[in-house]
């Protein structure tokens, strides 16, 4: 059952091409055309990037979700490293949510962190949930038994994602007005052709990187097979927990 | 025409100098050192994997040699 | 093959009777909730708590008590081959888990019997939240069970086990923890009881429960394969 070599870098090529013009786009339409928004002024700019990056980081928590639950219905290795691979990438680009709206925050709040505005919460939530993906991949030594059992947890935490929103969400007093308003009430179509935009440039980042990565797994997984196959002496140890890709 | 290119690059915006500017300059300066970081560490992978590579070429190689020297001296090996 | 029924009732026999002989979880569980009401009555300098301030001191509480049980609940089937046994049965697995989740409710519902009286003695003015509060405390120790089950039977696998359980489970649990608590606040109020969205969270209550039962009940079988 041996991977197509060609599946880890195929598609990298028009993707990074597509990401940097998209992006390119992007910034200019976030500086160039969207307008300047009547409440909380140029720092609403920040909309155009935490949003998108909050949003893909949570599809792709639910897209290595489903890859989980590939792995343990197909028994095949490689979604497990799917799997790790989005979830990887998601905590980046979750790190990155919160860091962008904490820098929201203290501007239009003046303090570096809100417990009113739901987002940044749950995403707090949801981030803490998955930073301990790692210690628990690690505290568990058999390799099998690891990739099932995290198959598990990225199963049960893609299911929590929804879940913690909704109650997060709700547990909001309506008296509180929302740090982040501009989400609520309708955007503009300048704003919303903006945000659609940059949203699709994060997607087609975050696909960009998960490749990248996959690819150079694949790398370190052909290059371990041929010391095997030479007998040549066995590199440096490699992570007790990623998954090789082959 | 360079007369109306000349009139957008003036009229586009700067990032203001208030407060507001600097907050949105820090989130995106944010993002663009994440990816930074990012590619950094995978470009330190990529340096292991190249040094990986060399060093199974040479040992590669040096087996062709082995094998090619064995095959055109037999009689000297044995004695 | 034995129907789950039986092998549901035999498992759940069989932990109910180990913890009744030796008494290893229950009674530290709840000395700890009460101890806990003490270095709270200290840490918040109060001698009386109502609203938001009661319902987080009892759910926290309750919630640190109960990982102490979840992260033992395994330790008998991992030591002695219990795992081994349940493979071998020609018993549907997942019934384990079932029949797992069962005694956790019901070392749950003991621990609450003991430690929510005495909440309400050391803190409350009245008595009155106590019986609506019974039902946030069903629906709330159905999805605690679930969810603290599924993890608990992943961590009793691997090293630092103890310190796996409260690691990954707190954070599953914060939507059960907010929708306890917006629950339980208004029944706490000085005022008097009050519903105010009381219906609502008995619901995000209800489909946390749902969601982690269904989950557990249909992932288990991937955990006990070799």
């Amino acid at each position: 059952m041996g991977a197509d070599p060609s599946m880890y870098g195929k598609g990298l090529r028009p993707l990074s091409i597509a990401t940097p013009v998209a992006f390119a786009i992007t910034l200019s339409l976030v500086f160039f055309y969207a307008p300047i928004e009547a409440d909380q002024g140029f720092l609403q700019k920040i909309f155009y990037l935490h949003v998108p990056l909050a949003i893909t980081a949570l599809c792709g928590f639910i897209v290595g979700g489903i890859f989980a639950v590939l792995h343990l219905r197909r028994d095949d290795p490689r979604y497990d490293a799917y799997s790790y691979v989005s979830i990887h990438i998601s905590v980046i680009y979750a790190c990155g949510a919160l860091l962008t709206g904490s820098i929201w925050a203290k501007g239009s709040w003046g303090h570096w962190w809100v417990w009113n505005e739901p987002t940044l919460v749950s995403f707090l939530i949801v981030f803490l949930l998955y930073a301990t993906y790692y210690p628990f991949r690690y505290a568990i030594e058999d390799r099998q038994r690891q990739a099932r059992y995290a198959s598990v947890f990225a199963i049960t935490a893609g299911a929590f994602v929804p879940l913690n929103f909704l109650a997060v969400r709700m547990s909001e007093s309506l008296v509180h007005p929302r740090v982040f308003a501009t989400a609520e009430g309708g955007l503009p179509g300048s704003m919303l052709l903006t945000f659609l935009c940059s949203i699709a440039s994060m997607a087609l980042l975050w696909t960009t990187l998960v490749k990248f990565e996959l690819s150079a797994k694949s790398a370190q997984g052909q290059l371990k097979r041929l010391r095997r196959a030479l007998d040549a002496p066995t590199g440096p140890p490699t992570s007790r927990i990623a998954p090789e890709v082959h | 025409m360079v007369a109306t290119l000349y009139g957008w690059i003036v009229a586009a915006p700067a990032i203001p100098n208030d407060v507001g500017g600097k907050y949105v300059a820090g989130a995106y300066i944010v993002f663009v050192l994440l990816l930074l970081i990012y590619v950094s560490i995978m470009a330190m992978k990529l340096a292991r994997i190249e040094r990986g590579l060399r060093e199974v070429a040479e040992v590669a190689e040096q087996r062709k040699e082995d094998a090619t020297a064995g095959e055109t001296t037999p009689a000297e090996v044995k004695s | 093959m034995t129907p789950s029924r039986t092998a549901f009732a035999a498992i759940l026999g069989k932990d109910l009777r180990a913890e009744l002989r030796t008494l290893q979880s229950l009674p530290a569980m709840a000395l700890f909730a009460v101890t806990s009401f003490v270095i709270f009555r200290f840490g918040l300098n109060r001698t009386s708590l109502s609203g938001s301030l009661a319902a987080g001191v009892l759910w926290a509480t309750l919630l640190f008590a109960a990982v102490l049980g979840i992260n033992r609940l395994f330790v008998a089937e991992r030591e002695e081959g219990g795992f081994d046994a349940i493979r071998l049965a020609p018993i549907d697995r997942s019934v384990l888990f079932t029949a797992k989740v069962a005694a956790l409710i019901i070392y749950l519902a003991a621990l609450e019997v003991i430690a929510v009286p005495i909440f309400a003695v050391f803190f409350l003015n009245s008595a009155a939240a106590l019986p609506p509060l019974i039902v946030v405390l069903l629906l709330a120790d159905i999805g605690l069970a679930s969810a603290g089950t599924l993890i608990s039977s992943m961590a009793v696998n691997s090293r630092a086990r103890d310190l796996l359980v409260p690691l990954v489970l707190l954070p599953l649990v914060v939507p059960l923890m907010i929708a306890a608590t917006a629950a339980t606040e208004p029944l706490m109020l000085l005022g008097g009881v009050s519903y105010h969205r009381f219906g609502t969270w008995l619901m995000v209550l209800g489909l946390y429960d749902l969601i982690f039962a269904l989950l557990g009940y249909a992932v288990f079988d991937f955990l006990l394969e070799d």
